[in-house]
């Protein structure tokens, strides 16, 4: 019998996939050095070619090597910071990797083959490739094979053993070139900042002020908005409101302007809608209309949906989701794709969902003729379907509350997904008066369809309207002037801040939230509730030392052509444009390394010519704010 | 036989409703004798004289002499409530401003000019539509403020305001009662040449609309070039002074309540 070594991402995932390999039976052996890791012997047949096999699944925690400058460069007054740019680098397992990383190289050498069982994305398969090499210390032939998988229900993961892959090595490079770029851009700024800034105050030298090139443009996206809240200058408009009341209904016809800046315009429009008198009725538009459902469920919609409508950050509904994942209730967490394959079986995954004592009957009428392909987005990653419960759990289950929730989100978007559009019919009448046009809109709800499960979505019928004829005249009850004040933004709040990393391109689905994270662990964003009770919302407000960094480093470039700020997006927009090439096949990570590094050292050059820009804003905010 | 000067006159007159002045014409003649002499057709001719004249002030271009081509010396008279323009009278240009955004709306779109985001591949997404959030607060009219003030959209589209000025220096406003589609901000240079017929006056204010206002083009240049250049800072001042008279209102109210 071949011995075949089997690695994991998270030893969770490699005691799911042994349970279910093995039937159930198999030997825990635990590894010298490691609490977590264990490694779990049984006999699997993987199919031709390579039959009953004796297997040993073990995992890793996440990446095991680690790059890091060789160790004359690691000093913080080592080198110059702008020679980190070049500085050599070297990978190396950390120590307390150093137990997971000799049992793979100790298990490799007693194998014929080493088959990966990362998460199947781009971390996953640099992972992958970092396995690899370890196991190829301990046997220099050992075969490698990729398990295909996007959840860890039983038939599933079977099957991803019996189609075996490879590694996708352009995945991986493109990480490789990311961890390059990170180290070093993260490194020299940082190091530079900190020397730099460190004198200015003693705030400043309690630790060093990190840069990271996300999470500068996603504090820039906090400073941004909250400098237009600060800035802004409220001013007064002014509009037309005409009510009619007819069959005892109020009618309230808006302005097709809704309403404008000139107080005189506005009174002399309302004086010639006077003039006219008589109101026509120049439209009365009947048609039927539909509520959509929601499209299968991304990354970054579970993020975004999830703060908003469970009230959790977005990384603790990552960890949650990562959880479920692992114990096998949902599928993978950690996916763009908002389209459903045709060969998942839809309809066998709503049974699942049959014991329910909320959603199982509706889960039921699904199946008993009210199911409907769900839409399609326009993002694929070819790699994980969209996020959806892989079986039903009992609440008794889950341990917590949270757990609760986020497992009921996924099924219920999930199962409105499979439903029909919610179906309404509405009203628009349109009038005429003088030269102004007018309109009221009203809507009869007369199909909840989806919405009976997606409790998420508010969609209710409005007043009803009465019977206007097309070309009628009337003189309207009441028309008069209104004003009104313009208001400012709201703070950002998370759910937003998401939305705008996505739309610009910051981040990956799978990192978003750890940005967030990171910019609140390092003092630059603190969080604060608006309103209270169920309506409450926590706000993003950048500290006194985010604003100074983001003003600073827009100062820096101020008036330099073609320099963006590093507070803004473009630089790493561009730099996630160019994994993608990677992937993609039409740039190597040299390439784009380098072409890279280039980028930010250009910015970084500017950075220490104009450095008294940076101490100056660290000043005006810390010191002299600080003393006033 | 008729000279260059009255065929111009005649032509820029008949196409364009534009009575140009005799001295004007002399002189544009005379320095384009050499033209003349090379038998440049009147027609080619004509067409140069009409694109000086658009990159003219009217003051100096025009004749004043015909009434019904100059607007009423009383036009801004608020006391009327209605009347009309028979025309056809040209005007100028002096100032447009869109009364349907937010001067401080405005301020924010010239400043993300000023940082380089109108750039192809420099822009960045402001706003995004978290649930419905954003829908619900389009939908409520008091706060649809918000929408021009979290925009990521450059020029509103409008209405207008113009301040136009006929030949005879008479100046009046204009508010772009139905929408021209030539009327807006950054298309619609200063000292761009309009031709009103049949106009409607209310309260002091020509009621402009596409059946009654012609946009001829043009500019001024030098004046444009003022204009732009301190665009910003007349948005600014004008944003201040009514946050004082915001200020002061709001302290009479205060003295009122301890009263």
């Amino acid at each position: 019998m071949s011995r075949i070594l089997c690695v994991a991402e998270k030893p969770a995932i490699a005691k799911a996939v042994a349970q279910h390999l093995s039937g159930g039976s198999f030997q825990t052996v635990p590894i010298r050095g490691s609490p977590y890791v264990k490694n779990y012997l049984f006999d699997f047949n993987f199919g031709n070619p390579w039959g009953t096999c004796s297997v040993t699944m073990t995992s890793v925690i996440g990446h095991l090597t680690a790059l890091d400058f060789e160790s004359h460069f690691r000093g913080w007054t080592s080198c110059p910071p702008s020679s980190l740019f070049e500085a050599p680098v070297q990978e190396f397992v950390s120590n307390d990797k150093k137990a997971v990383a000799r049992n793979i190289e100790e298990q490799a050498a007693r194998s014929r083959a080493l088959f990966i069982w990362t998460d199947c994305d781009r971390e996953g398969e640099h992972i992958g490739t970092e396995v690899r090499k370890e196991a190829r210390r301990g046997n220099a032939r050992i075969l490698v094979k990729r398990a295909r998988f996007s959840n860890t229900e039983r038939a599933h993961v079977i099957q991803a053993a019996r189609a075996l892959i490879e590694l996708d090595e352009l995945q991986a490079n493109a990480v490789a070139a990311r961890i390059e770029l990170d180290l070093r851009i993260g490194a020299a700024f940082t190091r530079l900042q900190t020397l730099q800034l460190q004198n200015l105050s003693p705030i400043l030298a309690e630790q060093p002020i990190s840069y990271g090139s996300c999470q500068f443009p996603t504090l820039g996206f906090v400073v941004d908005r909250y400098l237009r809240v600060q800035n802004f200058k409220p001013e007064i408009f002014w509009g037309i409101k005409v009510i009619h009341t007819r069959d005892n209904i109020k009618v309230n016809f808006l302005w097709r302007r809704v309403h404008l800046f000139d107080r005189a315009a506005v009174i002399i429009m309302l004086e010639r809608c006077l003039t006219a008198k008589k109101v026509k009725v120049v439209k009365v538009n009947q048609k039927p209309t539909s509520k959509w459902r929601p499209l299968p469920l991304t990354t970054v919609d579970l993020q975004m949906m999830g703060s908003r409508y469970l009230r959790m950050d977005s990384q603790k509904i990552m960890k949650i989701a990562e959880g479920l994942y692992t114990k096998g209730f949902i599928s993978y967490p950690r996916t763009e794709t908002d389209q459903f394959d045709k060969a998942i079986d839809l309809k066998k995954l709503i049974e699942k969902q049959f014991p329910d004592n909320n959603w199982g009957q509706y889960a039921r009428d699904l199946i008993n003729g009210k199911f409907k392909t769900p839409r399609s987005g326009r993002h694929n990653d070819r790699a994980h379907p969209p996020i959806h419960p892989v079986c039903w759990v009992a609440p008794s289950a889950l341990p917590t509350a949270d757990d609760r929730k986020v497992y009921e989100f996924v099924v219920r978007r999930f199962l409105a997904c499979c439903s029909e559009d919610a179906k309404g019919q509405s009203t628009e009448i349109e009038i005429q008066y003088g030269d102004e046009f007018f309109h009221a809109n009203g809507l009869i709800v007369l199909e909840r369809n989806y919405l009976d499960v997606y409790v998420y979505d508010k969609w209710e019928s409005s007043q009803q309207l009465p019977k206007f004829e097309p070309g009628e005249m009337f003189e309207p009850t009441e028309a008069k002037i209104f004003d009104g004040k313009t208001s400012p933004p709201n703070y950002l709040t998370e759910p937003e801040l998401i939305g705008l990393m996505d739309a610009n391109g910051i981040g990956t689905d799978a990192t978003m939230a750890e940005h967030i994270a990171k910019i609140k662990d390092r003092q630059y964003v603190a969080t604060r509730n608006r309103g209270s009770g169920r309506t409450s919302v926590q706000e993003l407000i950048p500290t006194q030392l985010g604003v100074a960094l983001v003003e600073g480093y827009d100062n820096v470039v101020a008036g330099l052509p073609d320099s963006p700020s590093l507070s803004k997006p473009f630089l790493r927009k561009e730099m996630e444009l160019r994994m993608r090439e990677i992937c993609a096949g039409t740039k190597t990570r040299q390439q784009v390394v380098f072409e890279s590094l280039n980028m930010y050292r250009e910015v970084f050059i500017h950075t220490q010519r104009r450095i008294n820009m940076l101490k100056d804003a660290c000043r005006k905010y810390l010191i002299e704010s600080a003393a006033s | 036989m008729s000279t260059p000067q009255s065929q111009i006159a005649a032509q820029l007159q008949s196409a364009k409703s534009l009575s140009v002045s005799h001295s004007w014409l002399d002189t544009f003649v005379a320095s384009s004798s050499a033209s003349l002499q090379r038998n440049i057709p009147i027609s080619a001719l004509t067409q140069t004289a009409l694109f000086r004249v658009l990159s003219s002030d009217f003051r100096d271009t025009l004749i004043t002499t015909n009434p019904s081509s100059v607007l009423p010396m009383d036009i801004f008279d608020p006391a009327v409530k209605e009347r009309r323009l028979v025309g056809p009278i040209p005007v100028q240009v002096l100032d447009i401003e869109d009364i349907g955004s937010s001067l401080w709306s405005q301020v924010e779109a010239i400043e993300r000019v000023e940082r380089g985001e109108a750039i192809r591949g420099r822009e960045i997404v402001r706003t995004v539509s978290v649930g419905e959030e954003i829908e619900d607060r389009a939908s409520n009219n008091n706060n649809s403020g918000n929408n021009n003030a979290g925009g990521n959209e450059g020029g509103g589209n409008g209405p207008h305001r113009l301040i136009l000025q006929d030949a005879a220096g008479t100046r009046t406003v204009g508010i772009e009662l139905r929408r021209i589609s030539d009327i807006s901000i950054g298309k619609l240079p200063i000292g761009a040449k309009l031709i009103l017929r049949s106009a409607t006056v209310a309260r002091g204010m020509v009621l402009l609309t596409p059946d009654c206002a012609t946009v001829l083009g043009g500019k001024i240049e030098s004046m444009d070039r003022a204009w732009k250049e301190g665009r910003k800072a007349r948005l600014m001042a004008r944003i201040n002074e009514m946050a004082q008279e915001g200020q002061m209102t709001r302290g009479r109210g205060g003295d009122a309540m301890e009263e």
